[in-house]
């Protein structure tokens, strides 16, 4: 896995299937090796539905951020960070995939 | 305009039953989950099962909803919101398009649970399901030697398929859970075979004592399912000798007894909570608001039909269906201890034809369930009714 960067450009995984249920949106691993227990269910709130929406596969993380400063209060440098930190978080776990 | 300051955990996971999102779609009173029974055919021929047909018939197999009426009938349930399904049968590994119906289900986003007898299970269904991991396989053990295995299933072969089959899952690392049922056949195995489970699957076990008869009556199969039902006696019996499910009785005895009950003044059939947040479909694709609801007015025809209006048009109006039965009004309807009782509008029908008759083995069964927890039931005397039913001509299940 590899680090991170603002520069490159992410998808979602097509070893997951995210849907709303109940209000929630929810992640769901369809193959084995997603997360680090069994039995695992994600759930993203508002703003990392809004972050997810953009990971398209399309745009890198910078540009993401930067379609985001017009809908979230905070600078572009903590919209940057919190945008990089939800792919991150999403990396670690294989349900985001870098494209090469 | 800028409304939202962003704001994290961005993101939350949990191991499944632990998740919120269940209390949140019960409270919701949203569909949650779905059963698919793939086929009614098996290769066993359990002498207790209320709805297997031979692995080769031919009859059944046409009738079974082809993966195209499957996969319209599983949309619909997702657009609906259900997150859960369970394959069921018969035995669905039968089915030759069983991966496919899985792995459909699987990225429709759905958990999935199967219940299957592992006898069928292969390599390639190991390497499958490591892959595609389900939340769980349910396997029941019939027994923990051959003959007692093989008395039940009427399979010569059977238990060693079925313990090359549980063993290959086990090594495979698939998550298994065991149950078992009691019954004539096997109950004096019934600790082994609780101890064979618990050792192999420690976070899981649980039996069943209550057979239920054919879901498409067949009288002959109903004799043998009654000859292998356990009386009143031998069910508290065997729920007294098993630590977690008497503690369990002891500690919902609360729940599992109502005086007040008694004082319900009404006439609606349905009490339970059938038809809200699942369903179930038939082999042919019949919906129905649980699977043992069997009756006539109670099916709706999915092949003529959606999910979506069996659930919005035809739910409500067989939960608003009535009973003015004498026996229902004074018996049933108000017996403080149905929650003891296997009674409802479905096995009722099962039982006897009809939606409200009372059900004569259900009675014994459910007073000596009482009588065992009268001791737990606080200050309060439980409310056990005293009036003997006379037992069926059978005797079954009246000690």
């Amino acid at each position: 896995m590899g680090k991170i960067s603002l520069n490159k450009i992410y998808k979602i995984s097509e070893d997951v299937v995210a849907r709303e249920v109940a209000g929630e949106f929810i992640i769901i691993p369809i193959t084995s090796g997603i997360g680090d227990m069994e039995d695992e269910i994600f759930t993203l709130n508002g703003t990392g539905r809004a972050i997810w929406d953009k990971l398209d596969g399309n745009k890198n993380l910078r540009e993401i951020a930067k379609a985001l400063v017009s809908d979230f209060k905070g600078s572009p440098g903590e919209i940057e960070k919190d945008v990089a930190g939800l792919a991150g978080e999403l990396l670690k776990r294989r349900i985001l995939i870098e494209v090469k | 305009m800028k409304s939202n300051s962003m704001r994290g955990p961005f993101i939350t996971s949990m191991p499944l039953p632990d998740f919120p999102l269940w209390e949140k779609m019960k409270n919701k009173k949203s569909l949650i989950s779905f059963d698919l029974e793939l086929t009614a055919r098996c290769n066993n021929n359990c002498r207790h099962c209320y709805i297997n047909l031979p692995a080769n018939d031919n009859k059944a197999q046409e009738k079974e909803l082809p993966i195209y009426e499957l996969q319209r009938v599983i949309n619909q349930a997702v657009d609906l919101g259900a997150l859960w399904c369970l394959i069921t049968g018969g035995e669905p590994l039968l089915r030759e398009d069983f991966f496919d119906i899985y792995l459909y289900l699987r990225k429709k986003g759905l958990l999935v649970s199967v219940f299957t007898n592992a006898t069928l299970i292969a390599k390639e269904h190991i390497k499958f399901f490591r892959k595609y991991p389900p939340r769980a396989l349910e396997v029941t053990v019939y027994g923990v030697t051959r003959e007692t295995y093989e008395r039940v299933t009427r399979k010569p072969g059977s238990f060693d398929a079925f313990m090359q089959g549980l063993e290959a899952l086990l090594q495979g690392g698939i998550k298994v859970r065991l149950k078992a049922m009691a019954l004539r056949s096997n109950v004096h195995e019934l600790s082994q075979i609780a101890q064979f489970c618990r050792k192999r699957t420690k976070d899981y076990f649980r039996f069943d004592p209550f057979l239920h008869l054919r879901f498409d009556g067949n009288e002959l199969r109903n004799e043998e399912i009654k000859s292998e039902r356990l009386s009143a006696e031998e069910i508290v019996a065997i729920e007294q000798a098993d630590f977690e499910r008497s503690q369990a009785l002891k500690n919902g005895c609360d729940k599992l007894i109502n005086p007040e009950f008694v004082r319900y003044v009404g006439n609606h059939l349905f009490h339970c909570g059938t038809g809200t947040g699942s369903f179930a479909v038939s082999y042919d694709g019949l919906f129905r608001l649980c699977s043992s609801l069997w009756h006539r007015d109670c099916l709706y025809d999915l092949k003529k039909g959606t999910v979506t209006e069996a659930l919005h048009d035809f739910i409500p109006k067989v939960r608003d269906m009535r009973s003015n039965r004498k026996e229902f009004l004074e018996k049933c309807r108000v017996c403080p201890i149905i929650n003891l009782c296997i009674w409802c509008p479905a096995h009722a029908h099962l039982e006897t034809g009809e939606l409200d008759k009372p059900v004569e083995y259900f009675c014994p069964v459910a007073r000596a369930r009482a009588e065992s927890l009268k001791d737990d039931f606080g200050s309060k005397e439980a409310p056990i009714p005293r009036k003997r039913v006379r037992l069926g001509r059978s005797g079954i299940g009246g000690g």
